[in-house]
């Protein structure tokens, strides 16, 4: 089984002081200068994915990692870090571009790799990003892959026939599925899983050793889902202003609350259109 | 014959009252130790005898009666205030040991600005007086990491320093006059003067004596004026510690005092300024004071690294959110217990100082030896944050995963070799195997070799001052 890991690293935002938070005319918040750290939702992914290799050892299948990130060659030191915690394979797309406001690119990219790799059974990442925050990259790559996707996830392990048992939260609370590969796993406020430390020993191992490094515009050019990067940039970013007042919609189940939106507020609105 | 828990107990009650005298487990559990045994902790071990009871005092008179009743009865006595030590000072190694916490005695007595210090109880947290005195436009200059959390009495009581001791000094040179109680009970109070010549100055027999002593009831400390308009924060990035500690020799040597310091190796600048110095040392100072002498000691503080052609000067940007970030307040103490538990990995410090003429030496052997000699390293590194006319210090930082054995071993394994190599080289090379985290009872078996023939003096300051040995058994001074 190959299993892949998307990572981002972003700015520690927990670091910025009330009085740091600038933000600038295009409303984006000032951190050229916070340390940087691995996205939190993909660091538990990563580590989920470290659990998930030692326990399929037990169980006697044999599970690859590849880890996967979009970034600048200064991303080079946690995909060696990765690989000093028992990662085959660390890649880098190299790019400089802000990508945190452009799912569409970032989820394209990722697809696009998995499919020329064409050797990927389980897609893991985190479900969404501290900056941008959309929470939407997951959901457009296994789209894009056309993947059955899980959300929310907060632990995954395999069985010997190859089956994954993916447990996830939703609203009402823990749903544990068995799901064949393969597919796309999102994986949300799992318990648990702050990444692990590698020893000194292990990441002087790999220090000398270079990460595979691919180009964005080479992969573009073998990219079955071409149109969805081209032509996208981002021009704009406006604050939105969110203090309005709120409805909460009483209900003894989901389909009823539907119909007292529909009938009392979507209808007319939609009348109206 | 021995008194029994029973009695104990019942006779603390008989003297301070119910209500201040704590028997639960868990409580007691947590209080048989401080941050040094937090890995057994964390993991629901407690290897370490429970006291009998944890005793809340809430006035001097309270300490000294239950001091007296103690030493009647040759009762191993732990006092603690803010709960914070890391060396194992708080450690109840004696069977039926009473912990003495003086964390209610809280109050701050007065403030004298026409004097310039301020008189506060042991219990005191540190934040809140100088969250009180910054209203008032003034500071007492001590921010130790732990500034948050720790209390005035155990800050005394183990030397502590500060992050901008360079130029306001270690708690030594602050505490101007003291109130403590020792063993039979007897209340001494030195009083606050500026200077004095009257004999050895024996405020230093209650500064920093862990508790192994006497009880620190209260404490008087000189403030100075708050002047934060006009802090001046400089870094630099460089290639080795050599030449940073000639750079902070020279500053200290030329008579400039920064507040701030400090001297970040690869290693554990990595850790802290991974954003804009990879694989590199990173060097940083803070001017303060009137305007005049800020903008002066930053000149030259400028003129001095100018020199060093490897030294780059960094964007002050990016120092602001490590400067912001200093303190550790309940919070990451409970993320990084979190980390602890999940990953197995744990980091401790160990802080030694010395001449500038063998500083170097030390930390090139220690980390050396370290690298080669401890299984499971994730980081080893240090840094030098208080620097001397004549010296500086080092803070070794040291991560490791604990690997392969039992929650009680990792003290075996990993912890005391570590500590050894640090100790031992640097008594070797002739500095301090202490800087400012005290003794505790995990550098004991090294106290005498730290004193050499002056342990004649420590000696006999215990024979004297607690001849029935009641005074929190093990710290400082070996174990009966």
């Amino acid at each position: 089984m190959n299993v892949l890991v998307c990572f981002k690293i972003v700015p520690d935002l927990d670091r910025l002081s009330i009085d740091d938070w600038m933000i600038d005319n295009c409303a984006r918040v000032e951190t050229r200068f916070v340390n940087k750290i691995i996205n939190p939702y993909d660091e538990s992914a990563l580590e989920l994915a470290l659990k998930l290799s030692e326990q399929a050892r037990g169980v006697g299948v044999a599970v690859t990692l590849q880890a996967l990130t979009i970034a600048g060659g200064w991303a080079n030191l946690a995909l060696k870090k990765l690989r000093a915690l028992g990662y085959q394979e660390a890649v880098r797309i190299e790019s400089e571009e802000e990508l945190s406001f452009d799912p569409e690119k970032v989820a394209t990219l990722i697809a696009t790799y998995i499919h020329n790799t064409n050797s990927i059974d389980l897609v893991m990442m985190g479900r969404q990003n501290s900056v941008g925050d959309n929470a939407k990259t997951p959901l457009l790559t296994a789209e894009l892959l056309k993947w059955p996707c899980i959300n929310q996830v907060t632990a995954v392990e395999i069985d010997t026939a190859g089956i994954y048992q993916v447990t996830s939260i939703a609203d009402e609370g823990v749903i544990t599925r068995k799901v064949k590969p393969p597919c796309l796993l999102a994986v949300g406020n799992a318990p648990f899983s702050y990444l692990r430390v590698p020893t000194l020993k292990a990441i002087k191992e790999q220090a000398a050793q270079p990460v595979k490094t691919l180009d964005t515009a080479e992969l573009r050019l073998f990219s079955p889902f071409l149109p969805l990067i081209s032509g996208v940039e981002l021009l704009d970013l406006k604050i939105v202003n969110r203090k309005r007042a709120g409805t909460i919609i009483e209900g003894k189940n989901a389909a009823e609350k539907a119909g007292i939106l529909y009938h009392s507020y979507l209808k007319g609105w939609l009348a109206d259109l | 014959m021995p008194l029994t828990r029973e009695q104990i107990t019942d006779a603390l009650v008989k003297i301070v009252g119910t209500d201040q005298v704590v028997t639960e487990e868990a409580v007691l559990k947590e209080s048989s130790i401080d941050r040094f045994r937090r890995f057994e902790e964390l993991h629901g071990v407690f290897t370490q005898p429970l006291p009998v009871a944890v005793v809340y005092v809430r006035n001097t008179n309270d300490v000294s009666a239950v001091l007296g009743f103690a030493n009647e009865h040759c009762i191993n006595i732990v006092p603690r205030t803010g709960h914070t030590a890391t060396e194992g000072g708080l450690e109840t190694v004696v069977e039926n040991s009473v912990v003495l916490d003086g964390s209610s005695m809280n109050k701050i007595i007065k403030i004298d600005p026409y004097n310039m210090q301020a008189t506060c109880q042991c219990g005191t947290s540190l934040q809140d007086l100088e969250d009180r005195l910054r209203e008032a436009g003034y500071t007492t200059g001590h921010s130790p990491q732990s500034k948050p959390l720790a209390q005035l009495g155990g800050l005394v009581a183990t030397r502590s320093i500060g992050q901008f001791s360079t130029l306001y000094g270690g708690i030594e040179d602050m505490v101007v006059g003291l109130e403590a109680v020792f063993p039979n009970g007897k209340i001494t109070r030195i009083k606050n003067v500026p200077r004095r010549a009257a004999g050895p100055d024996i405020r230093h027999i209650i500064i920093g004596n862990e508790g192994a002593l006497c009880f620190i009831t209260e404490v008087t400390v000189k403030i100075f004026k708050y002047l934060p308009e006009n802090n001046i924060l400089l870094g630099y990035t460089l290639d080795n510690m050599k030449t940073g500690f000639e750079i902070l020799r020279e500053v200290m040597v030329e008579g400039y005092r920064p507040s701030v310091a400090r001297l970040y190796d690869q290693e554990d600048g990595a850790y802290h300024f991974s954003h804009f110095a990879y694989n590199k040392c990173v060097l940083i100072f803070m001017a303060e004071g009137p305007k005049s002498i800020a903008d002066a000691t930053a000149e030259a503080i400028e003129s001095i690294a100018g020199k060093h052609s490897e030294c780059v000067k960094v964007d002050t940007r990016y120092l602001k959110t490590w400067f912001d970030h200093l303190n550790w307040d309940a919070t990451d103490v409970a993320r990084e217990r979190a980390e602890i538990v999940e990953t197995k990995n744990i980091g401790n410090t160990t802080e030694i100082s010395a001449n500038w003429d063998k500083i170097n030496q030390i930390y090139e052997t220690c980390i050396e030896r370290i690298r080669n000699e401890i299984p499971d390293m994730t980081l080893v590194g240090g840094h030098s944050s208080h620097s001397y006319i004549n010296g500086t210090n080092l803070y070794f930082v040291h991560y490791y995963n604990v690997v392969d054995c039992k929650p009680e071993e990792e003290i075996i394994k990993y912890h005391w070799p570590l500590k050894k190599i640090i100790v031992e080289e640097t008594i070797k090379a002739g500095g301090s195997m202490c800087h400012h985290h005290g003794v505790g009872k995990h550098r004991t078996p090294w106290i005498r070799d730290e004193y050499g023939s002056s342990y004649y003096i420590l000696e006999t300051l215990k024979k004297a001052y607690d001849p029935e040995g009641i005074m929190n058994q093990g710290t400082i001074y070996p174990k009966r």
